[in-house]
């Protein structure tokens, strides 16, 4: 073995590496070529590519087929991968190293502590430097996703870099997004680009990968896996090109738009042959937006739609003990009170989620009126909430009043600038959204119609739903400290919020309180 | 500014003066020394307590009391004070605290178990989607997400996380961490956090101690970083009988940074394989906008579902009624303060705890300053020699007193009225007899309204149905309307509900079945309820589709008298058939029943009623919804009010007669006479105009001072000084637009 200078790993391995990962096998043979101990181990590797392109999986299941195969009598490649989404610092990474460099090579007695990369590059010389390996012995240190490293020193990388000057034994592989020009700071390494898969390559994937397992009734396996393939291209063309460019989206796409794009197979309606009657008739799925974005709500409403089949699994999984058994208190209040879970489903069930019906009004109130500070401009407040003269406040802005005098202000339409609406929410000072909320509260809210005394007292429960808005985000404060004369604190008149609710939220709270907002924003 | 953060501390340390709800300055003419001023603060406290608990009991239970109650409880928890002016004896006020210290853990308990009973759902919906998605194939990679929608009310919700971690800690033998964004700042103190509670519930639980530190801090001589998931790692995988779950809880994720939740969740994410992490977020408002908030790229690393808890509604019912109308409260709370406390919770963030400790705040303010309250004793310890004369003649003071007595003049019961008046061992033994009537009362009440709601025929809250009785008694007018037009099928089957609730009773009121005691009602039920059968039966051979009663008949004559009025009319009653008739007298009759069975007076009608039940609003609002803006500006408008000086209050009536009270004097502190100029000035102040303005004033050149003015040095520090502190308040603050202005911050109060 040791006879020939280079030597290739075996055939083998590429065979069942691409098989697991099909459509890239010039990579792999790259990566192979310059990681292994008898072919053309290099220093240092920078292996990029975007997301979802098998970078970690194939580095590091072609390392594990590697040592694996040059397992003959003494060990010639060992190697450890450093995932920089699980270091928290630099020095995380720095000991979650050698701790893994040590335990690869089952080496006792590394150093607990280690702050810096000299201390490191200290430890991994006595670990790999001084003791006598094998010829040709090669150590990869994998650094994973290391541009994402969180509070990395600006010399991490060029140091990285560098360790094998100081160790020759190392190779360092540097998996990274994009890597900048000589990010590294040192002459030649090798890059090796994973690029993003094409059209071919993606169908050919989902065919290997996620093909029905099972044949559609009614029809063979073989138009089954002919009409997957054709289906898979034309999800391709339709929604990867624009949006969903990477394979695990477009897995997603496929496998949630597959039930829909077969139904009328199922229905009879449509031949599987008939593809593009096929396509026609799931056109509107395909806009669907929900394949781009499922969102994080995988499951809609749990409790609602499972609840028998909840029960039926308690049942099954006998979980009624921990539920009912384990908790005497639980079990002594369904005892008392056995009417109570009755009423209680169908409450939950028909609970809106919607900001309406959550909040309480004063909060409502206090978020419309944050978002009327916020988008309409200081110098029409006087028209637009003062009484002082007619008692009712009469005129009104809004677009009906715009358009209703369009030709009258036609001079002025030619400066007209964007809508604030459609522009970002303004900062506005607190005092100034309570005045605006004790002068739609006495017009918007029946109880306060006949209280104007006592409306303009701001007492605790109005300071409290203000702290309530501000902890849910809904209302932000700007600028911190530095806006109010005392540090920072929330109920200083002159601190300086935004509100931070769209227009559509802010429309269906108005509508909720019967108030259309639009007549009291200006243009 | 110095100096009045030196004085504060002194003022306000001070425990003889920590109690009260302001600050009264009394400067002793002798301050020379200190002891002197602790001689004399005893006796003013004493006078202070004597004056409010003299006289009728509504002065009693004022808001001084209640004041003190809050703040004094921890310092003299041996007793509660002597009222009368002191001369109540101590026995009785012991009594009173023995009574409240019954009766709130009682309601205390029942209320914890309402409330731990209503999450029941939510806590098993959650226990089993964290179960099942362990083998959903679904779910790939994603980390399960649970997001419980708990409403705007983070604070109330501390006990569902709590019952979650106690259920899921069972149900899937998983490590519960609980995080809050106050005290998870950054993603370091999130993951210690993390870290430390996962490893410390097992420490807790296991039964070597040392060796789970161990794990902890170093396997093979490894120590690992306080944020290091991977000891988290080794120290699960050191614990042979555990699984490696880690339940993460948010509990406010609408408070937590954006970018924090994304890195902790692709750590999360990217540990997965090796730690089963789960994540629970209590969202406030809706999923929605929290994952607008959230990166795609997390977005697509949640596998999650949407959980509902009980509506606030729902829970606030059932917490009314077994706490504040089922039989197990011993305090009645007035129609009055429930309104406010039912309206406060629908229209503003208050959450169900500040309910609850608004009730246990009217039981201690009842029991700490009605002397009163002592007649809620049980017989046992309630002797004829605990009634002190004091007692007796509060009683004669209090307005249910003198309405029964006149409502017994107008009865011509002459010698009851007189004797309650002149004997006072008749009118303890009216007292005595009036406990059971509370007790009738109190069971007539809850039998009825429990009546009424089975009956179900009004929509309406119990809640709001309680009460209206209590304040207005019952009103049945729009059940006899209901009942007079239900059809013939219907009767029945409202006989067999109310024969039911009859028969059970009410667990939620802790009401038992009465059918003992009602025969007659049931009886009287049944036999309407047999006639009305048998005469649907009857008109059925006949022929007849449905019996008519004289309401449902006229309503439909109403439709077809636009041709002929009268004829059609009398055509129609004519039309009724002998069953109809009989249906009608059924009927009528079972809404006599019903009146005669269902009633109950208003709670102030009833004498004594002042014993057991509390109503006053004024203490409730002053400590649960303060209004501190009104009263800084009293105290700056009105500082004679509080200073209870001479030169404030005396020459402000002398001089400024003419002007009301709201006039400037130089003998006023700085800080008022500057609120004063305050007022009138524009949003941008020039200091140097209040000032020239404030040294009018009080300056030596005033016609005010009378020639005894301040010099320019001291007016100028005063100046400052009362300018620093209405900054401090939050009233004006430095003006970026103009050089030496300060802008005017406050406009509302």
């Amino acid at each position: 073995m040791g006879d020939s200078l280079f030597q290739l790993p075996d055939e083998l391995l590429f065979t069942t590496l691409s098989q697991t990962f099909p459509c890239r096998d010039v990579q792999i043979r790259a990566v192979a070529t310059l990681l292994h101990p008898h072919a053309a181990p290099c220093q240092n590797l920078v292996i990029h590519g975007t997301e979802a392109t098998g970078k970690s999986a194939i580095t590091a299941a072609l390392l594990q087929a590697l040592q694996e195969d040059t397992e003959k009598d003494e060990p010639l490649l060992r190697y450890v991968i450093v995932n920089s989404v699980e270091c928290i610092t630099a020095r995380h990474l720095y000991e979650s190293t050698i701790a893994k460099v040590a335990e690869a090579l089952q080496w006792q007695g590394a150093a607990p502590r280690c702050d810096s990369v000299s201390q490191m590059v200290v430890e991994l010389s006595k670990m790999l430097k001084y003791p006598s390996y094998p010829d040709n012995f090669r150590f990869v240190l994998v650094f994973d996703g290391i541009d994402r490293q969180r509070e990395a020193p600006i010399t991490l990388l060029p140091a990285l870099a560098r360790l094998s000057e100081i160790i020759p034994r190392i190779t360092s592989v540097f998996i990274v997004t994009s890597p900048p020009a000589s990010f590294l700071r040192t002459s030649f390494v090798p890059c090796i680009e994973f690029p993003n898969y094409t059209k071919n390559e993606f169908v050919t994937i989902l065919n290997t990968t996620s093909l029905p397992t099972t044949p559609l009734p009614t029809t063979t396996m073989q138009e089954t896996t002919e009409l997957w393939s054709r289906f898979t291209g034309a999800v391709h063309d339709a929604l990867a090109r624009a949006a969903s460019r990477t394979l695990p989206s477009l897995q997603h796409a496929c496998t949630s738009l597959w039930p829909r794009f077969t139904a009328p197979i199922l229905a009879g309606t449509h031949a599987p042959r008939e593809f593009s009657k096929l396509m026609v008739a799931a056109r509107v799925h395909f806009q669907d937006e929900s394949l781009l974005d499922p969102g994080i709500v995988a499951i809609q409403s749990y409790s609602s739609s499972s609840l028998a089949q909840a029960t039926d699994k308690t049942v099954a999984l006998a979980s009624a003990p921990p539920s009912q058994a384990n908790t005497p208190r639980k079990a002594q209040s369904t005892t008392n009170t056995p009417s109570k879970p009755k009423p209680a489903n169908p409450f939950v069930t028909a609970t809106t989620t919607d900001l309406s019906t959550l909040l309480p009004p004063t909060a409502r109130l206090l978020l419309l009126a944050s978002y009327l500070a916020s988008h309409n401009p200081t110098r029409h407040d006087l028209v637009l909430f003062s009484t002082f003269h007619h008692g009712r406040r009469k005129r009104r802005g809004g677009l009906s009043v715009g358009m209703g005098r369009g030709g009258h202000r036609g001079a002025q339409s030619k400066h007209r600038k964007i809508a604030r609406k459609l522009l970002g929410a303004h900062a506005f000072v607190l005092e100034r959204m309570l005045a605006i909320f004790t002068a739609v509260r006495g017009e918007w809210d029946p109880k306060w119609l006949d209280k104007d005394v006592n409306g303009r007292e701001m007492d605790a429960d109005i300071e409290m739903a203000i702290a309530t808005l501000a902890s849910l985000r809904l209302l932000v404060r700007v600028g911190g400290a530095a806006a109010g004369g005392v540090a920072g604190d929330q109920m200083d008149r002159g601190g300086k919020w935004r509100c931070n609710v769209g227009w559509e939220v802010v429309r269906g709270l108005g509508r909720s309180m019967g108030v259309e907002v639009e007549e009291w924003l200006t243009e | 500014m110095v100096e009045t953060h030196d004085d504060n501390p002194a003022l306000f340390d001070d425990d003889e003066n920590d109690h009260r709800a302001v600050y009264i300055f009394n400067p002793s003419p002798q301050n020379a020394t200190s002891p002197q001023q602790e001689k004399s603060r005893p006796t003013k406290r004493r006078k202070v307590t004597g004056g409010g608990g003299s006289g009728s009991k509504r002065v009693a239970t004022g808001g001084g009391h209640a004041e003190e109650e809050a703040h004094d409880a921890p310092m003299k928890a041996a007793a509660f004070p002597q009222l009368f002016d002191g001369k109540e004896s101590a026995e009785a006020a012991g009594l009173r605290k023995k009574v409240f210290d019954t009766a709130w853990p009682v309601l205390d308990g029942r209320i914890k178990n309402v409330l731990r009973g209503a999450n029941r759902t939510t806590l098993e919906d959650v226990s089993s989607f964290i179960r099942d998605a362990e083998g959903d194939a679904t779910r790939g990679t994603r980390i399960p997400a649970g997001f419980i929608i708990i409403g705007p009310n983070i604070a109330s919700q501390d006990l569902l996380f709590e019952q979650l971690s106690e259920a899921l800690g069972k149900a899937t033998q998983a490590r519960f961490v609980r995080l809050r964004a106050a005290g998870a700042p950054n993603l370091k103190a999130a993951l210690k956090k993390v870290i430390r509670d996962a490893t410390a519930q097992v420490s807790v639980e296991g039964d070597g101690d040392e060796d789970d530190t161990e794990v902890a801090f170093g396997r093979d001589g490894r120590k690992y970083l306080d944020y290091d998931l991977e000891g988290l790692h080794a120290f699960l995988g050191a614990q042979q009988n555990s699984s490696r779950r880690v339940i993460v809880a948010f509990e406010d994720s609408e408070a937590f940074e954006s970018s924090l939740l994304t890195d902790l969740l692709a750590l999360f994410h990217s540990w997965q394989g090796r730690i089963q992490f789960s994540v629970l977020f209590g969202i406030a408002t809706s999923v929605e906008l929290f994952q607008a908030r959230l990166l795609k790229s997390t977005a697509r690393q949640l596998f999650g579902a949407k959980f509902d808890v009980v509506q606030a509604d729902l829970v606030l019912d059932n917490v009314f009624k077994s706490a504040i109308a089922g039989t197990h409260a011993t305090l009645r709370l007035g129609p009055n303060l429930l309104r406010s406390l039912l309206e406060r919770q629908r229209d503003q963030v208050a959450g169900i705890r500040v309910f609850i400790s608004s009730i246990k705040y009217a039981y201690m303010c009842h029991f700490y300053a009605n002397p009163l309250s002592v007649l809620l004793a049980d017989e046992k310890s309630l002797t004829r020699q605990l009634l002190q004369p004091e007692h007796i003649q509060a009683v004669r003071t209090l307005d249910s007193f003198k309405s029964h007595v006149e409502a017994s003049v107008d009865a011509r019961q002459l010698n009851h009225a007189q004797s309650l008046v002149e004997d006072d061992s008749y009118l303890v033994k009216q007292m005595v007899e009036q406990r059971q009537k509370k007790q009738d009362y109190l069971l007539q009440l809850l039998r009825s309204l429990h009546l009424l709601t089975s009956m179900n025929l009004i929509p309406g809250r119990f809640t709001d149905l309680y009460v209206s009785a209590l304040s207005g008694g019952l009103d049945l007018t729009p059940t006899i309307d209901a009942i007079k037009r239900l059809g013939a099928d219907d009767v029945p089957l409202l006989i067999n509900r109310l024969l039911l609730a009859i028969q059970t009773g009410s667990p939620d009121l802790d009401l038992p079945g009465w059918e003992d005691s009602a025969e007659d009602l049931t009886t009287s039920l049944t036999e309407i309820r047999d006639e009305i059968e048998a005469l649907v039966l009857q008109a059925r051979e006949k022929g007849q589709q449905s019996l008519k009663s004289k309401i449902s008949a006229q309503s439909k004559v109403l439709r077809t008298t636009v041709v002929a009025q009268k004829v059609q009319l009398s055509q129609d009653t004519a039309k009724l058939t002998d069953e109809d008739k009989a249906f009608g007298k059924a009927i009528d009759a079972l809404v006599d029943l019903l009146t005669q069975n269902i009633y109950s007076p208003a709670i102030d009608s009833l004498f004594l009623h002042e014993a057991w039940a509390y109503d006053s609003m004024a203490p409730y609002r002053d400590v649960f919804v303060p209004r501190p803006g009104t009263a800084f500006e009293r105290a700056l408008t009105r500082p004679g009010g509080y200073l209870g000086c001479e030169c404030c209050c005396g020459k402000g009536k002398a001089g400024g007669g003419q002007n009301g009270t709201r006039t400037l004097s130089a003998t006023q502190p700085t800080t008022c006479i500057l609120y004063q100029l305050y007022l009138e000035t524009g949003s941008l102040v020039n200091v140097a105009d209040l000032w020239s303005a404030y040294y009018a004033l009080v300056g030596e050149d005033s016609r005010d001072t009378g020639g005894l003015g301040l010099g320019e040095r001291e007016a100028l520090v005063r100046f400052y000084r009362g300018l620093a502190e209405l900054r401090l308040m939050g009233f004006v603050k430095q003006s970026k637009k103009k050089a030496d202005h300060v802008a005017k911050v406050k406009w509302l109060l």
